[in-house]
C-alpha cells in the first residue's frame, strides 16, 4: 500500500489542475474580455451586478371580455342580415345570451355565427341563443395572446437599448424579464405598462345628442380626450386604419407643433388612409391610443403619401418612447407588473465585496482551527479546502451558472461544511491508530470506514439542495447550485485529494508511527 | 502538532443518555412554546410572503425623520429603518388593501427623489405572487423532508427513519419558534436556510446512526443504552468539530457578509446549534422507544 498508484496520482493532480485553471477567468474578473478563455467566467446574478427582474401578467380577462363584445357585434350584424329582431342581449361573465323576437331563423343565425367563430359552444333553447367561451376557446386566446405579448415585449426591450435581456414565458399567463445593468427601471416599466393600441377613427360631429346622453348608438363609440376626461368624442367604432399597418415611427420635431411622432404606413395602410381622407375632407380624424384620443385634427386635404405626424403635448422623451411603442406594435392585452426586484449597481458591488470578505475570513478561521486541532493533517485538509473553493468557482464558470448573493452564502457555508468529510476521516484514523501500529494500514482503514458515512451524510444534503433548486426561484436557486457543487467538490477533495496528500506526506516524511 | 485535540479525549465516556429525560422535557417545552408563539405571535413575514413594497435608498444630509415625514403624508402604513449605517434607509410599505400595484414604487420614488443619492434596491411583490411564493416554499420544505426520509428509510431500518423525523421536526419547529421570538424577517432566503438546516441536521444524525448501526453489529451483548452512549461518544469529536467549523464560517458571514444576508446567516446559526443538539439528545434517545435490536430480526 506504500506505493500510491501512478494513475491515481495522475487523475487527482490533473483534476486539481483543471479546477485551478478554469477558476482563473472568474478570479481575474474582466467584464469586457474578448479572450475565448477568459470569457468562461461566472455570470453574476442581477442582485450582484445590478439590474431588474420583472414578472408580467397578461390580463387575459380583458381579452375574454373583448371577445364577448365581438360576439355581440357579430350576432347583431348577422341578425340584421337575416332580418330578425333581437329583444335582449345579456352579457355574463363567460357567455352571451341573445334573446330573439322569434325563433324561426335562430338555427341559421347559429350556423352563420359558427362559421365566424369555430370552436365556441353554441346552444339554442327556445328563442334564446347562448354563446359560451369554453375552456378550449379560452386556451386558444390565451396561447396566442402570450405569444404575441412575448414578441412585442421583446421588440420594445430591444428598441429601448437594453443589453442582453432575458425574456421568457413563465407559467400559463406570465412573462419573466431579466434586465441586467439597467439604470432606469421606471422607464422600462413605463414602456411595458402601455398596450400601445393605435387606431384612426372618423369623428361624428353631427349626432350631438348622443354625446350629451353619453350613449353611443350602434356602430359608434364614445372616447375621452387624453388631457381632459370631460371632453368626449363620438367616433365610428370601426377604425379606418390601425397601428398594425405602420412600418415606421420616429420622434420628430415640428416647428409649429413641437415634439411629434412621424409615421409611415405600409401599402395597404397608405391606400386605406388615402381613400378615407379623400372621402372625408372637412371632417375630423381622431388618433386613439389605448382608449383615449390623443389628437383629432381636421382633414384639410387628402393624404395619399402614406405618412404623417401625430402631435400632442409631448416632450422629447415621450415622443421618442411613443415611437418605440408604435414601432414595436400593440400588445394584445394589457400587462400588469406583478413582481419587481431591482438592484442598483452600488448595492451589487457592496454585496460582492462583503461576500468576499466573509468568505476569506471564514476560510482563514476554519484553516487556523483545523491546524490547531489536527496539526499537519489539518494543514493537508486546508490544501483540500482551498482546492475545493477553486473547483466550485471553476464549475460555476464552466456550467455557466449564475452567482447570486445567496449563492455566495452557499459558498461560505460550504467552506464550513467541506471540512466535515476530512474530519470524519481523521477521526476514524485516530480511532484506528489505537488498534494497530502499521501506519499505512491505519490510514487505509480510516478512509475506508469513513467512506459510507461521508456518502450518506452528503447525499442527504444534496437531496435538500436539489429540491431547493426544483421549487425555489431566482436567487434561491443560486444558493442551491453553489451548495450542491460545494458538496460534490468536497467529497472529491476529501476522498481523493486529502487521501493523496496524506499518503504523500507519510511516504516522504517516512513516518513510523501516527499521532493525530 | 499543538495537541489541542486532546481536549476531547479519544474515547470520551460521557453518559449522554443518562441526561435524556432532562433534555426531553426541555425540548418538549421548547416545542410547545414554539407552536404557541407561531400561532399567537406568528412570524415576521417579509414582502416575499406578505406582498408589498420595499425600497432601499442611500441618502446624504437627510435624517430618517425627514423622509418619514414626507412619506407618511401620502402613506399611512409606511415604515422606515436604518439599514447597516445611518445613510442607508429601508422603506417598507405593507400591502394592506391587496390593491397595491407597481405604481407605489414609482410614486414613492418621485416623492423622495430629491433627498436620495441612490436607489439601491426596489422590490415589489404583488398579492397573487406572495401567496404563490408561500405555497411553493411550503411545498419545497415538505418535499425535501419527505425525500430525505425516504433516503434514510432506504439506507437504514425504519426505526432510524422515525428517529430522524422526530429530530427534524423538532429542529424546524424550534428554529421557527426562535425566529418568532427574535422577530427575524421570514423571507425566501429563510426557506433556503431552513432546508439547509434540515440537510445539516440529518447529516449530523446520519453520522451518529451510522455508528449505532455499526456498533449493533459489533457489540451484540451490550445493553442498548450503553451502546447508544458509546456511539455518541465515538462520534462526539466529529460532531463538535464539524459544528464548530460550520459555525465559524456562518459567524463570519453574519458579521462581514452584509446587511441583506444577515437574517439568513442568523437563521443558519440557530439551526446548526439546534440540529447538533437534537442529533445527540433527541434523535438517539428516540431509538430507545424500540426495545429491540434491529438486527435481532435478521438473525
Amino acid at each position: 500500500m506504500k506505493n500510491y498508484p501512478i494513475w491515481k496520482s495522475f487523475t487527482v493532480l490533473s483534476l486539481v489542475l483543471l479546477g485551478i485553471i478554469f477558476a482563473i477567468p472568474s478570479i481575474i474578473y474582466d467584464e469586457n474580455s474578448e479572450n475565448w478563455f477568459l470569457k468562461n467566467k461566472i455570470n453574476l446574478g442581477l442582485d450582484l451586478q445590478g439590474g431588474s427582474y420583472l414578472l408580467l401578467e397578461v390580463q387575459l380577462d380583458v381579452l375574454y371580455k373583448e371577445e364577448l363584445d365581438n360576439f355581440v357585434d357579430s350576432v347583431r350584424l348577422i341578425s340584421r342580415d337575416q332580418a330578425v329582431k333581437i329583444e335582449k342581449i345579456d352579457i355574463q361573465e363567460n357567455e352571451v345570451l341573445v334573446f330573439f323576437a322569434n325563433k324561426d331563423k335562430i338555427k341559421d343565425i347559429r350556423d352563420s355565427f359558427f362559421q365566424m367563430y369555430r370552436g365556441v359552444s353554441l346552444q339554442i333553447s327556445n328563442n334564446r341563443l347562448s354563446i359560451k367561451l369554453n375552456d378550449e376557446y379560452r386556451k386558444i386566446i390565451q396561447d396566442s395572446a402570450i405569444k404575441q405579448s412575448l414578441e412585442i415585449v421583446r421588440k420594445r426591450i430591444d428598441e429601448s437599448g437594453t443589453k442582453e435581456p432575458l425574456i421568457q414565458r413563465s407559467g400559463k399567463k406570465r412573462i419573466l424579464l431579466q434586465l441586467p445593468g439597467i439604470k432606469d427601471p421606471e422607464r422600462i416599466k413605463d414602456l411595458l405598462g402601455k398596450t400601445a393600441k393605435l387606431t384612426f377613427h372618423i369623428v361624428d360631429n353631427e349626432n350631438t345628442s348622443a354625446l350629451q346622453n353619453n350613449l353611443a348608438p350602434f356602430g359608434k363609440i364614445i372616447i375621452p380626450d387624453i388631457y381632459d376626461e370631460n371632453t368626449k368624442y363620438l367616433l365610428d367604432k370601426r377604425a379606418v386604419v390601425g397601428g398594425e399597418n405602420l412600418v415606421d415611427a420616429k420622434g420628430s420635431f415640428d416647428q409649429t407643433e413641437g415634439h411629434a411622432v412621424s409615421f409611415r404606413f405600409d401599402t395597404e395602410g397608405a391606400q386605406k388612409f388615402g381613400k378615407v381622407t379623400t372621402n372625408n375632407i372637412g371632417k375630423n380624424l381622431a388618433v386613439v391610443l389605448d382608449g383615449v384620443v390623443i389628437t383629432a385634427p381636421r382633414i384639410s386635404s387628402a393624404i395619399t403619401g402614406g405618412s404623417g405626424i401625430i402631435t400632442g403635448n409631448f416632450n422629447a422623451q415621450e415622443a421618442s418612447d411613443l415611437a418605440v411603442l408604435l414601432r414595436a406594435g400593440a400588445l394584445p392585452a394589457p400587462l400588469e407588473i406583478v413582481e419587481e426586484r431591482s438592484v442598483g449597481a452600488g448595492l451589487g458591488a457592496d454585496s460582492i465585496a462583503a461576500g468576499q470578505i466573509a468568505a476569506i475570513i471564514g476560510m482563514v478561521l476554519v484553516c487556523i482551527f483545523m491546524i490547531l486541532i489536527y496539526g499537519t493533517f489539518g494543514a493537508l485538509a486546508n490544501v483540500s479546502l482551498i482546492v475545493n473553493l477553486f473547483i466550485i468557482i471553476s464549475l460555476l464558470g464552466a456550467i455557466g451558472a449564475t452567482l447570486t448573493l445567496p449563492g455566495i452564502a452557499g459558498i461560505v457555508l460550504t467552506i464550513g461544511m467541506a471540512v466535515d468529510a476530512n474530519v470524519l476521516i481523521f477521526e476514524r484514523i485516530k480511532e484506528e491508530s489505537l488498534k494497530q501500529t502499521k501506519v499505512f494500514q491505519i490510514v487505509k482503514n480510516g478512509f475506508d470506514r469513513a467512506m459510507s458515512t461521508i456518502l450518506d451524510a452528503n447525499i442527504t444534503t444534496l437531496i435538500a439542495a436539489v429540491l431547493l433548486f426544483a421549487f425555489g426561484s431566482g436567487p434561491i436557486r443560486g444558493f442551491s447550485i453553489t451548495l450542491s457543487l460545494g458538496v460534490i467538490a468536497s467529497m472529491f477533495t476529501a476522498l481523493m485529494l486529502t487521501n493523496f496528500l496524506v499518503y504523500m506526506y507519510l511516504s516522504y516524511a517516512n513516518k513510523k508511527e501516527l499521532k493525530l | 502538532m499543538f495537541g489541542l485535540n486532546k481536549i476531547i479525549p479519544v474515547e470520551p465516556n460521557i453518559n449522554f443518555l443518562g441526561l435524556r429525560r432532562n433534555f426531553l422535557i426541555f425540548s418538549i417545552l421548547a416545542i410547545f412554546i414554539s407552536i404557541g408563539l407561531l400561532s399567537i405571535k406568528g412570524l415576521n413575514l417579509g414582502i416575499d410572503f406578505k406582498g408589498g413594497t420595499l425600497i432601499e435608498v442611500s441618502t446624504k444630509n437627510t435624517s430618517i425623520g425627514e423622509l418619514r415625514e414626507i412619506l407618511s403624508s401620502s402613506y399611512s402604513d409606511v415604515s422606515l429603518q436604518e439599514f447597516g449605517n445611518e445613510n442607508i434607509i429601508l422603506i417598507r410599505l405593507q400591502n394592506k388593501s391587496n390593491q397595491e400595484s407597481i405604481e407605489t414604487v414609482n410614486s414613492v420614488k418621485n416623492l423622495i427623489q430629491e433627498k436620495v443619492v441612490e436607489f439601491r434596491r426596489s422590490e415589489f411583490v404583488g398579492p397573487t405572487i406572495s401567496s404563490e411564493l408561500l405555497f411553493r416554499g411550503f411545498q419545497a420544505v415538505s418535499f425535501a423532508l419527505i425525500a430525505i426520509l425516504i433516503y434514510i428509510w432506504l439506507r437504514f431500518e425504519w426505526q432510524f427513519g422515525f428517529g430522524a423525523v422526530v429530530a427534524l421536526t423538532h429542529d424546524v419547529l424550534f428554529t421557527l419558534g426562535l425566529l418568532s421570538i427574535l422577530n427575524v424577517e421570514f423571507s425566501l432566503a429563510t426557506i433556503a436556510a431552513i432546508l439547509t438546516i434540515a440537510g445539516y441536521s440529518i447529516n449530523d444524525t446520519v453520522v451518529i446512526f451510522d455508528r449505532v448501526r455499526e456498533n449493533l453489529r459489533k457489540y451484540k451483548k451490550l445493553e442498548l443504552v450503553d451502546l447508544f452512549n458509546l456511539s455518541v461518544n465515538n462520534t462526539l469529536s466529529r460532531t463538535i468539530m464539524t459544528s464548530l467549523t460550520t459555525l465559524l464560517a456562518l459567524v463570519s458571514l453574519f458579521i462581514f457578509g452584509g446587511e441583506v444576508i444577515r437574517p439568513f446567516a442568523l437563521t443558519m446559526i440557530i439551526g446548526v446549534i439546534i440540529g447538533t443538539y437534537s442529533s445527540v439528545f433527541i434523535a438517539v434517545p428516540t431509538l430507545l422507544i424500540f426495545k429491540f435490536r434491529p438486527q435481532d430480526e435478521d438473525d
